[in-house]
Formats: C-alpha cells, structure tokens, sequence
C-alpha cells in the first residue's frame, strides 16, 4: 500500500520504541483479517467499520452483500426497532453521512415514523448529518490528551489542512472535528481517522500523517484500496 | 514479548496476555487455560456459580463498585421470560481506557466470562454494547464470537451441556450518557439513549421489557478466573471490602502512563513514583483526578496517604470511580481543565432534566467567562449554589458529575480562580 503511516505504536502504552509488533497486530487486523462485506456470523455483523474513505451518497439501501448484512442485523433482536442504529450505522457506511432522504427510507425499513428515526439520529454524535470528507478526523481534546497538549494538535490539523472545525478540505480529503474522549487517554494525543486509531500523535507529526494519508486515498485504486478491514485485500 | 510498561509490582491476571496476539484466538485462548471455567461452570448450578461470586468479593468495574454477585442474585430464578445479559463496552469516561484493551487482546477472556454470567442469571443472550468508536476492537470481537460459535462454545448447546447462549454485538453512536445502564437499554432498543427513571430496576424490567443484568467489561473479565480458581484465591489480593486486582488507568503528567493491573488498596502514592516512573520532566504533583472525570479532584496532599481502594479514595475525599488516574503537575491550568470537563458534560447531558441541562450548560459558560479574565467572585458562589441544585436531583448522576469537578476544584484550587478574576493571571501560560 502506498502512504507510509507513521507509525508510533498505536493503541497501546505509549511510544516506547521497544516493542516488536506489526501495525496489524496491534491493530488487530492479522486476526480479523478482511472481513466479509456481508458479515460473517450475525452475531459478529455489527463488527465493522462504518466509516470508509470512498462512499457514494446515492448507493441503494440496500443490495447485494450489504442486503445480506442488513438481514443478519435485523436477526439478532427480539424487535425491528432494535436494529435501528445497527442499520444507520450501514446506511452511513454506504453513503458516508444521514441525509433527510436517508433516514425516511431507515423509516421505511425498520416500519418507523421518520420522525422517530429523525429524532433518534440527531441524538448521536456520530451520525454525519453532512458530507464529510475522504477522511473525518476527530481529534480528542479531552482531559487526558488536553493536559498532554491535545489543543495544539487540533491546530495542527486544521493548518495543514487548510480548514475550519467541521469543514472539509478543498481537495475533498478532509475534515477535521474536535472528540469527546476515545478511550486511548494514557497515549496522547488520541485521534481517530475514519475507523482507525492514531496514538501518542504530537503537532509535529501532523504534516507527514496527512501526506501519507493522502497518498493512499490518491494511489491505485483508491476506491476499494483505503480501507484494508473491509476490502481489496483478501486477494 | 513483554508489555513495553510492564512492572513488577503488578499482578496480571486480567492483563496477563495483553501483547500476545496468539490470544486472541480460540485456540490460543484454550492453549492458555482458556474456556475451562465455563466447562467447570457449566457443570454446577447457577446458584452454585452464583455463590462464589459473591463469597470473592467481586465489585462492579464499570464505577459504582456494586458487588457483582448480589447483583446476580437479585435476578428472578423462574420467570418464564427470557432473562438478557448486557455487556457495557461503552466506555466513555474521560481518563478510562481499560475496557478497549481486553477487548483488542484478549476478546475470549471477555466472551468467557459472558458466558458463564448468562448461565448464572439464566439468560439466554448477551448483548455486548461496544462505544461506536470501537471499530478495531469490535471487528477483534466479531472474529473471536464467529470462533466461538464454531468451537461450539456459544450458541444452541454449548459445550453439550443443552445449555443456549447467543453472544451478539451491537454498535452505539457517540453518546457518553449510553454508558449509563438504562440509557444504554434504550440505546439498545433503538431508542435515543436517555436514562430512565429506577425503579423498576433492571433485574425486574431491563432490556426489551425484560430482567436484564448488565455489567462492565472488566467485570465480567475477571469472572472466568473467579470460578477457574475459587473465591478465596481472588482474596488474596485487595482488601476485605475491596478484594482482588484492578487495571488502573493512568493518564497525565507521568513518565509512563498506561494500564497496570494492581491489587486493589495499592497506595496512590506508590503508582505515580514507582510504577509509572514519577512525573514528567521533574515537575512537582499538583492534583490527581483518581476515577475519571466524574469524581472530585484530589491536591497533592490529599494523594499523600491515599490508597487506591474503594474505601480508601472516598476516605481521602474522592471515588476509585473506573480507577481511571489523572494525574496533573504543577504547570496545569486547573480552571482551563476543569471547563474542558464542565463543556463535556454539557455536551453529553440528554437534555431530560433541567436542573443537569440548563445547569451545565450555564456552568460552562461561567467557567469560560472566568478562564476569559471576565469572572467576579461572586462567580465563584454562584457556580457552588448552582452546581449544589443539581446534585441529587436529576434521574442519573451525569448531573452530580459536573459538581465534582467544579465544587472540588473551587474549594481546593480558589487561588487559581481568583488570580484569574483579580488580575486575568493563568497558570501554565507561557
Ligand atoms: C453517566 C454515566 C456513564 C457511565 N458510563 C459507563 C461506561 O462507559 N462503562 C461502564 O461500564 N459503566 C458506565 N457507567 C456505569 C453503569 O451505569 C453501570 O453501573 C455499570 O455498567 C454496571 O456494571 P458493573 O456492576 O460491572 O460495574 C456509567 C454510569 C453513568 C451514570
Ligand atoms: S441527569 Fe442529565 S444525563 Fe442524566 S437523565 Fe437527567 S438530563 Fe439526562
Ligand atoms: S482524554 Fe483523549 S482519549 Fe481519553
């Protein structure tokens, strides 16, 4: 893969320089591999990133593999309207962000009110009412990360980028939010790049990720290469 | 292949494989003694199970310490209905990151202990609630559950005991207050995740209507060894009313920040100059926030003789909370901090009750006016009166844990807040 990602041992105590794993065994991604479009297991089908670099905002609810998914989900609970956020969250997969349109036809789907649905997609942060860039960025500033110097990377991001919190770069690649806390709070700064994890991440790392970031999203076959859990590499 | 920050006053029992990818398999799991507790399990009754839960000691991880057993034991035994397990990996307090780490290393210990949970209270499926952020650590979950399943482990017959267990993941959204048990049911069932009003508890009407029992990760982790080797061997370690070891969470102004699995009772003290290599850059301790955002702020003398149990930090004026340790030098600018925490909850609160949404809302803004040189004192009354309404009295504590930041911090750090009104001075400010 072309983009050479810094790699400072993401996700787990600190940046030590001592320790002799993989990217993709810290990751996780030797075990878990490329999953299956269609999910695997049902109980495992939620278990996928939902958000990727190429998305499609007019791609159908849905077909083929992700018709095969959305069954699964909905198999697990004793009522449809448990597989509510499970199904928005593949909805946001596919077309990247919930516009209106979306959530009527989740509505549909699931046999719910629209507004219901409405009402329960602007509850949750993580459900992009707007298009987001190739890449969302969210870096943390919370307690853990903000005493380690969170503020300054933010800035980072958005200088390099050439953006404003919430708007996407001019190239389309990226767009940069502030997060409530990750969860990666003893490897500051913690920031999380569609569905991956960058620790211990410092203002002065800030370019080299973006380039190499970049790098992928332009390189072959951008459309199915960036985002290694889900597709290409199973070849 | 040792954990970089490994020490040697650390006793890994939960953390013992974190690092060692071969665990994350069925097979590697089994190799290290992996799935005999279930099979041991299986083979008593669940209120033989149930019993030595409560004879270890074992106290919720998730941050309210509630012993586990009891917890149990309040589920009905024959209600004809069916009974759910919720596992909450929703971990959002700010300083915790302990839950996403036995999911990534070691998903078997995690699926192990629900198992043998499911089959104490009766239930029949698990509903493993990842934050939504979890995108690496589920798809580790999802693969080790599709092993399971195939091992046989999970499913309709597990084990050959006629014994069902499904084991599902589901996937929130961003939303902190979903950590909460009844607003995580509701996020469950597809609902916004705002809390509902107890009772009824959970045990009685949880999930889908349902007796339900939820728990946190590291809860249910520990479960397997408990039953693997008897109640008196996890007191071996902690404290009579805190027994057995905690993954602390350290974050902050140290050398080496990390997870570190300890016994329960080990001095804070001890933690900060010992295992996690003293402060950065040789700088003096200022306060120690020892549970995660949500609990009142120690200063450094109150850290002197604290020791990290359940009793032992409410003795020193705080809560063990997720054992989540943020510790701060003396170059933190403690108003700019504790704003940072009062606009999270702001941003976090469901909105149902007024005294928590209007009340942090007004909180922050007073503390940004304040970080801004435009406070008064009078400030300083009003935000101990406001966040004094807003304590006891809303349907969760998301309230009362915007009052422990900034009522702990008034009291113990006033000099740093009327430097900045008397004078606009900043602590840490170059
Ligand atoms: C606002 C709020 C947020 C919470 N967040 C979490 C969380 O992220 N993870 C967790 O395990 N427990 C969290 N809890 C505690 C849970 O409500 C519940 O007590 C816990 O999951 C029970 O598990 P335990 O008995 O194993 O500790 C939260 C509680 C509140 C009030
Ligand atoms: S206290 Fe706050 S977060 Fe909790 S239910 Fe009330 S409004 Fe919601
Ligand atoms: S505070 Fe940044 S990840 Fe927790």
């Amino acid at each position: 893969m072309s983009g050479e990602i810094p790699f400072r041992n993401p996700g787990w105590a600190g940046n030590t320089g001592e320790f002799d794993l993989t990217e993709d065994q810290v990751r996780g991604r030797d075990y878990a591999g490329a999953r299956p479009l269609e999910g695997g297991h049902p109980a495992g089908a939620a278990g996928y990133p939902y958000m990727l670099a190429e998305k499609h905002p007019e791609a159908p609810l849905f077909e083929g593999p992700y018709k095969e998914r959305f069954e699964k989900l909905k198999s697990r609970y004793p009522d449809l309207r448990a597989a509510l956020l499970p199904t928005l969250n593949l909805a946001q997969e596919v077309r990247g962000y919930i516009s209106p349109e979306t959530m009527d036809e989740v509505a549909a789907l699931l046999d719910l009110s629209p507004a219901y649905v409405r009402g329960v997609v602007t509850f949750y942060t993580m459900y992009n009412k707007r298009p987001v860039g190739r890449y969302l960025v969210q870096v943390c500033t919370n307690i853990s990360c903000n005493l380690c110097g969170a503020e300054d990377v933010l800035n980072a991001f958005l200088r390099y980028t050439d953006t404003e919190l919430g708007e996407t770069s001019a190239d389309g690649n990226f767009t940069v939010i502030e997060a409530e806390c990750l969860a990666g709070c003893g490897f500051p700064t913690c920031v999380q790049i569609n569905s991956e994890y960058y620790e211990n991440l410092t203002a002065q790392d800030v370019p080299d990720l973006l380039e190499a970031l970049k790098a992928r999203a332009g390189g072959a076959g951008a459309a199915a290469g960036a985002e290694a859990q889900t597709e290409a590499e199973e070849d | 292949m040792a954990y970089p920050y490994a020490h040697e006053k650390e006793v890994r029992v939960l953390s013992k494989h974190f690092g060692e990818p071969e665990a994350r398999t069925v097979e590697g799991w089994k190799a290290r003694g992996g799935y005999e507790a279930l099979k041991k399990a299986l083979e008593m009754s669940p209120d033989e199970v149930i019993e030595i839960v409560k004879n270890s000691g074992l106290r919720g991880r998730g941050g309210a310490g509630f012993p586990t057993g009891l917890k149990w034991s309040f589920m009905p035994k024959d209600s004809g209905k069916p009974h759910y397990l919720l596992c909450n990996a929703d971990e959002s307090e700010p300083g915790t990151f302990k839950d996403r780490e036995i999911l990534r290393w070691t998903p078997h210990q995690l699926i192990e202990g629900c198992l043998i949970a499911a089959y104490a209270i009766r239930a029949q499926h698990v509903y493993i609630y990842c934050r939504g952020e979890f995108f690496e650590a589920s798809a580790v979950l999802a693969r080790a559950i599709e092993e399971a399943y195939e091992a046989g482990l999970c499913g309709e017959d597990i084990l050959g005991s006629g014994t069902r267990i499904d084991v599902s993941i589901h996937l929130g959204a961003g939303a902190y207050i979903c950590g909460e048990e009844t607003g995580l049911m509701n996020s469950l069932e597809g609902r916004r995740g705002q809390p509902r009003v107890k009772p009824p508890f959970p045990a009685a009407v949880g999930a889908f209507g349902m007796p339900t029992t939820i728990n946190n990760v590291e809860t249910l982790s520990a479960v397997g060894h408990i039953v693997k080797h008897g109640a008196d061997w996890y007191r071996q370690w902690g404290t009579e009313k805190s027994p057995g070891t905690k993954l602390f969470c350290v974050s902050g102004h140290v050398r080496k920040p990390g997870n570190y699995e300890l016994p329960l009772g080990f001095p804070l003290r001890e933690l900060i100059e010992d295992v996690c290599g003293g402060m950065r850059d040789g700088r003096a301790l200022k306060a120690v926030i020892p549970g995660g955002s949500s609990v009142p702020i120690l200063s450094a003398e109150e850290c002197e003789a604290c020791t990290l149990d359940y009793e032992g930090v409410i003795e020193a004026g705080s809560m063990l909370g997720c054992a989540s340790v943020i510790v701060m030098d003396e170059t933190t600018d403690i108003v700019h901090q504790v704003r940072r925490m009062a606009q999270f909850y702001a941003h976090e609160s469901c909105g149902q009750c007024t005294p928590c949404r209007e009340g942090s809302a007004w909180v922050t803004k007073i503390l940004q006016r304040i970080e801004e040189g435009r406070g008064c004192e009078e400030d300083l009354d009003t935000l101990m009166e406001v966040t004094e309404q807003m304590t006891g009295t809303t349907i969760c504590v998301l309230s009362d844990s915007v009052a422990a930041p900034v009522q702990s911090s008034i009291r113990k750090f006033r000099d740093e807040y009327l430097a900045l009104i008397r004078r606009g001075e900043r602590v840490g400010a170059a």
